[in-house]
Parts: structure tokens; sequence; C-alpha cells
């Protein structure tokens, strides 16, 4: 496979990932997009393994390994804060004097991290490592030589 | 770390892209080993200088003096 088809390909399954999402949210039915996008990543997965004048070597892996490492170094930091945030907002403080309270029902749906907006925080989080990501790897190809030019 | 990749590939009239080629690499990797961009790895480095017909430190020398920017 060339690596254009290669491109076209995953723009392809962007689209339908995309179509599918707006079904998904159509019919209420979360699993559907759920197993859609790993279908879609395992297919690009093995059409990667396919392609043929797409050429690795190790300073490409050292830049994808560096920008990989800094994106997780940052990411981590800022997805911890936000899931310790988001826990305690899900549980629930024993009252006093003890009344019954469901532990994992949630209780509170206000404020500054309402319950039904974690899914879009997390969302937008995901979109921040992918910026980051792209981000540390334009930094790193610039810095181990891509667009170099040569009078050659 | 310098090298002479550069006077090599015009010893044997190669240009990037026919060295890149022979070793598996891509021209841009080339490309940036000659300007000191990259330092390649230790095979890398070697193949190079095999490629050439010569030993390692022929084509890599280590350059002691201090560097501006860090490499992290």
């Amino acid at each position: 496979m060339k690596k254009n088809t290669f491109y076209l390909l995953i723009g392809c399954i962007a689209l339908a990932l995309l179509a599918i999402f707006w079904y998904s949210v159509e019919i209420e039915n979360s699993i559907l997009i759920e197993a859609a996008f790993i279908v879609g990543i395992v297919i690009i997965y093995f059409a990667r393994l396919r392609v043929t004048d797409l050429i690795e070597d190790e300073r490409s892996a050292r830049i994808t390994e560096k920008a990989a490492m800094r994106t997780m170094q940052i990411f981590w930091v800022i997805f911890c804060a936000f899931s310790i945030g988001a826990v305690i907002r899900l549980l629930d403080v024993p009252a006093f004097p003890p009344s019954f309270h469901p532990f994992f029902l949630p209780q509170h749906n206000t404020g500054f991290l309402p319950i039904r907006n974690i899914g879009y925080i997390q969302l937008g989080l995901l979109c921040l490592m992918i910026f980051l990501y792209v981000g540390f790897r334009i930094y790193y190809a610039k810095k181990f030589g891509d667009w170099e030019t040569d009078e050659e | 770390m310098k090298n002479k990749i550069k006077v090599f590939r015009a010893m044997h009239d190669m240009t990037q892209e026919d060295l890149a080629v022979k070793i598996g690499v891509t021209r841009q990797t080339i490309l940036a080993i000659e300007k000191g961009k990259y330092v390649p790895s230790l095979d890398l480095a070697f193949k190079i200088a095999r490629h050439f017909g010569v030993n390692i430190e022929e084509v890599f020398t280590y350059d002691e003096t201090p560097k501006t920017v860090p490499d992290e």
C-alpha cells in the first residue's frame, strides 16, 4: 500500500467514526461508537503494516519517542488532577448524624465540575493531549533536522 | 560529534539519497547527521563507516567543546 492511500484510509475512517458518533448520540447507544473506535484503530494499525514507501529510521523513532515522553510528562499531571476532582464529585460523604447515602450515587450535579460535564472535559483533555503531541513532534522534528535544506 | 560524511560522500561520488538508500535510512537523516543536528547510534555510525570501508573514528570524531544548546 502506498503512503497516500494509507492517509486517505485514515481520513475515511475518521469521517466514518464521526458519522457513527452522531448516530450513537441519536440512538443513545455509546457501545456502538466505542466498538467502532477500537475497530478503526485496529484497521489503521494493520494498514500501517502494509505501507511500503514510509521509511522509519532511528531518527524518526527518536522524534516519536521524545515527543511521546514529553507529552506524557505534562499530560498525566493534568489528567490526574482532573480525575481526582472528578472522583471527589462522584463520591458521596457520609452525613452526621448517619443517614442513608448510596456511596457511588452522585448527589451534587452542579458547581465547577458537574457530573454531566466530565465527558466533555475528558474529550477536551484528549484534544489537549493530541495538540501537545503534535507540538512536541514538530519541535523535536525541527531540532533533529527535519526541514533542513542542503545545497545538494 | 563531528563527522566527515560529506567528504567521504564526495570521495565516493555519492549523493545523500544514495547513501541513505544503501544504509536504510531517510535522506533527511543523512542530512541531519552531516549538519550535526542528530547524533547517530553506534549501529548506524558503524554502518556508515563500513560502507565507506574505513574505521568509525575516521568518519566520526568526538567534539570536546561544550555545547551551547543542551541536547535535552
